[in-house]
C-alpha cells in the first residue's frame, strides 16, 4: 500500500507505477482533503473526551460496586459490541432523525415547532462514535481501577482527604497508565470510525476513513486513496507513539513495577 | 489522646447481624486488643470507630464527642491497614505529609512532623524512596509513621502485622507497644493472632460470632475464661463434660473422676496443658494412669495426648528440659499425670 501511495493516478489506465509525491501534495494542499484531515482529528479527540468523562464514573462504580448484578451490568456493557456499527447506527437514525423519538418529544413538550436537523451533522457523528467506543474505554478503565487496593482510598479518607480530594490526589494519578491506555485505544478506533461517520455524517461530515473508501472504491483512485490510508496510519501512530511516551516520562518512573 | 467509649453498638447488614450489643470504655492511652475467628465482627468494630461503616444501632464517643454520624474525614483517627495501603505513586516523605497536608499543617512545622514521625519508626534514611522499593516491614513503618503524624485521636490497627513473616512480626509487634506506651495512644488493635494479641495489650476482647464473649487483662482471659468459647479459643485446654457429684467431686461423662475447687453450677471442667504434671507430683490431689495416645514433638516442649482408662483424653505439655530429654514418649507407652485441683477451671455448660 506504500508503494501505491507513491504512484501516479490516470483515468484511462487507473495506476501507472513510478515515484511520485503528487498525492501527499494534493492531500496537503487541498483544502477540503485538509478539512476532512482536521475534522477528522477534532470529532476522534471530542469523541475521546466524551468517552472518557461518560465512562469514568461508570467504570469506578463497576469496579467498586459489591451488587451481585455486577456481572450483569458488564454483560449489558459488551452488549452493544456484539451488534454492528450499522446497525447501532440505524439505531441512532431512529433516535435523531427528524421524525425521530428525540424530536418528536421537544416537538410534543413544545420546546420546539419544528424538527432540529441533528442527522449528518458533526453532533450525531460524535454522539454516535462516542456510543460505539464507550464500552472499550469502560472495561479498559473498570480493570485498571479494580487493580487499586480500595485500603488506599480508605487511607486518604482516614487522613482527612474528602472524596474530592482522594479522587484528585490519590485515584486519578494510580488510575492514570490505565486512563492513558484507554484514551489511546479510543482515540484510535475514533480516529478510523468508518460506518458511523458513513451512516450519521453523510455529506454533513466527511471524515477520513470514508473519505478513502470512496477514492478506493468509487473513484478507483487508488494511489491517492493510499496515501490517505497512511497519512491516518501514521498520524494515528504518531500521536500514539507520543502519549505513550509522555506517560512514561510522568508515570512510570513512579508507577513502573 | 482521648478515651473511646463505645455503647450498644450494633451493626446488620440485610438480615446478618455482624455485631450485636457491644459496649466498652477505652482509657485515655490504653491499648485494647480486639481478638476472634474470621467474621466474629473485630474488624467491622474497628472500621465503625474509623467511620468506614456505619451503624445500625449504637453510639461511639472519641474524647467527649459524638463521632457516631462523623464522616470518616472528621475523625481524626489513624489508621494502619493490613496490606499498608501506601500512595505508590508517592515517596515515603510524601506519604506522611499527606495527612498533614489536609490537616492544613504547611511549611516548617510539616517538615519537622515528617522528620519526628519518620525518625519514630527508624524509616528516616528511607525518605525518598518509593514504596514499591520498601520491603514489607519497611512500608508498614511508614503506614505507622503516616498514621500517626496526623497527632489522631485514636491509634486504629487492622491486623497490621499479618503480611509479615514470624520474626519480623514480633519485632514489629514491639515497636507497636512501645511507640503507644511512650506516646500514650489511646490504641484498637485487631488481630486474630493470640500470642499477638496476648502480648501486646493492656486488655483484650474476645469475640465470636458478633459478639463479645470476655474482656479482660490477658492474663484474666488466659486464667479464668469465663465460657468454654474463650477457653478454647485462648490456648489449649482439656475438657472434661459430666457434673458434680458431690462438693469439690466432678465426674465426667466417661466416668473419669477429678478433684476440683467447690463450685455452683458445673457442666464442664477444663485444665491447661501446661499445668499438668508427668508423674504423681505430692502437691497434685489429682492422679491419672493413662497411655500415650500421640506425641509431637515442638521444639521447646513435647505436646501429648493421653488417653485415660475410661477414655477420656488429657493434653499436656511435657517442657523439653534436662530431666525430660531422656525420657522416652512414644505412643502407647504408659504415663502417670497429675495436677492440683485448683488449677481446674470450671464452667457452667
Amino acid at each position: 500500500m506504500m508503494g501505491y501511495s507513491f504512484n501516479h493516478f490516470d483515468p484511462m489506465d487507473l495506476m501507472v507505477e513510478t515515484f511520485t509525491l503528487e498525492n501527499y501534495v494534493k492531500f496537503f494542499s487541498d483544502e477540503y482533503y485538509r478539512k476532512v484531515f482536521i475534522s477528522t482529528l477534532g470529532v476522534a479527540a471530542l469523541c475521546t473526551v466524551f468517552a472518557l468523562v461518560l465512562g469514568f464514573p461508570v467504570a469506578y462504580f463497576l469496579a467498586k460496586t459489591q451488587s451481585r448484578y455486577k456481572s450483569l451490568f458488564i454483560v449489558l456493557l459488551v452488549f452493544p459490541l456484539m451488534v454492528g456499527n450499522v446497525v447501532r447506527a440505524a439505531g441512532w437514525m431512529v433516535i435523531l432523525g427528524n421524525v425521530g423519538v428525540v424530536n418528536a418529544t421537544l416537538m410534543w413538550l413544545g420546546i420546539t415547532d419544528e424538527p432540529i436537523k441533528f442527522m449528518y451533522t458533526p453532533f450525531a457523528v460524535i454522539v454516535g462514535t462516542t456510543a460505539v467506543v464507550m464500552p472499550y474505554m469502560i472495561l479498559t478503565l473498570q480493570s485498571v481501577l479494580e487493580g487499586i487496593d480500595f485500603s488506599v482510598e480508605e487511607a486518604a479518607q482516614n487522613l482527612g482527604a474528602t472524596f474530592a480530594t482522594t479522587f484528585r490526589r490519590v485515584v486519578l494519578p494510580i488510575a492514570a497508565p490505565g486512563v492513558a491506555a484507554g484514551t489511546m485505544l479510543v482515540f484510535i478506533l475514533c480516529m478510523n470510525a468508518y460506518a458511523t461517520p458513513v451512516l450519521l455524517g453523510g455529506t454533513g461530515l466527511t471524515m477520513m476513513a470514508p473519505s478513502l473508501y470512496d477514492q478506493i472504491a468509487k473513484a478507483s483512485n487508488w494511489p491517492f486513496g493510499a496515501a490517505m490510508a497512511l497519512v491516518l496510519i501514521v498520524t494515528t501512530l504518531l500521536l500514539a507513539t507520543l502519549s505513550n511516551w509522555l506517560i512514561h516520562r510522568n508515570y512510570v518512573k513512579t508507577m513502573g513495577a | 489522646m482521648s478515651k473511646v467509649s463505645i455503647n450498644k453498638l450494633k451493626k446488620q447488614f440485610g438480615d446478618a447481624v455482624a455485631l450485636e450489643d457491644f459496649s466498652l470504655e477505652i482509657a485515655d492511652g490504653e491499648l485494647v486488643a480486639f481478638l476472634g475467628p474470621s467474621g466474629c465482627g473485630k474488624t467491622t468494630t474497628l472500621r465503625m470507630i474509623a467511620g468506614f461503616i456505619e451503624p445500625t444501632a449504637g453510639s461511639i464517643h472519641i474524647g467527649e464527642t459524638d463521632v457516631t454520624n462523623l464522616p470518616v474525614h472528621k475523625r481524626n483517627t489513624g489508621m494502619v491497614f493490613q496490606r499498608y495501603a501506601l500512595f505508590p505513586h508517592m515517596t515515603v516523605a510524601q506519604n506522611v505529609s499527606f495527612g498533614l497536608e489536609m490537616h492544613n499543617v504547611s511549611g516548617k512545622e510539616r517538615d519537622s512532623r515528617i522528620a519526628t514521625a519518620l525518625d519514630m519508626v527508624r524509616m528516616t534514611s528511607f525518605r525518598d524512596r518509593y514504596p514499591r522499593q520498601l520491603s514489607g516491614g519497611q512500608q508498614q513503618r511508614v503506614a505507622i509513621a503516616r498514621a500517626l503524624a496526623i497527632q489522631p485521636k485514636v491509634f486504629l490497627l487492622d491486623e497490621p502485622l499479618s503480611n509479615l513473616d514470624a520474626k519480623l512480626r514480633v519485632e514489629v509487634r514491639e515497636e507497636i507497644r512501645s511507640l503507644q506506651q511512650n506516646l500514650g495512644l489511646t490504641t484498637v488493635f485487631v488481630t486474630h493472632d493470640q500470642e499477638e494479641a496476648l502480648a501486646i495489650s493492656d486488655r483484650m476482647a474476645i469475640m465470636y460470632n458478633g459478639r463479645v464473649q470476655q474482656i479482660g487483662s490477658p492474663k484474666e482471659l488466659y486464667d479464668s475464661p469465663s465460657n468454654h468459647f474463650v477457653a478454647d479459643f485462648l490456648g489449649r485446654m482439656s475438657f472434661f463434660k459430666g457434673n458434680l457429684v458431690a462438693n469439690g467431686r466432678f465426674v465426667s461423662e466417661a466416668g473419669t473422676n477429678i478433684q476440683v475447687a467447690s463450685g455452683q453450677k458445673v457442666g464442664r471442667i477444663g485444665i491447661r496443658p501446661e499445668r499438668i504434671n508427668v508423674g504423681a507430683h505430692p502437691e497434685s490431689d489429682n492422679v491419672f494412669d493413662g497411655w500415650v495416645e500421640s506425641a509431637a514433638y515442638l521444639g521447646s516442649l513435647i505436646d501429648i495426648r493421653l488417653r485415660l482408662q475410661g477414655g477420656d483424653i488429657l493434653n499436656l505439655h511435657v517442657p523439653n528440659n534436662a530431666s525430660s530429654a531422656n525420657t522416652a514418649i512414644a505412643p502407647g507407652s504408659p504415663l502417670v499425670a497429675s495436677f492440683r485441683s485448683s488449677d481446674c477451671v470450671l464452667f457452667a455448660e
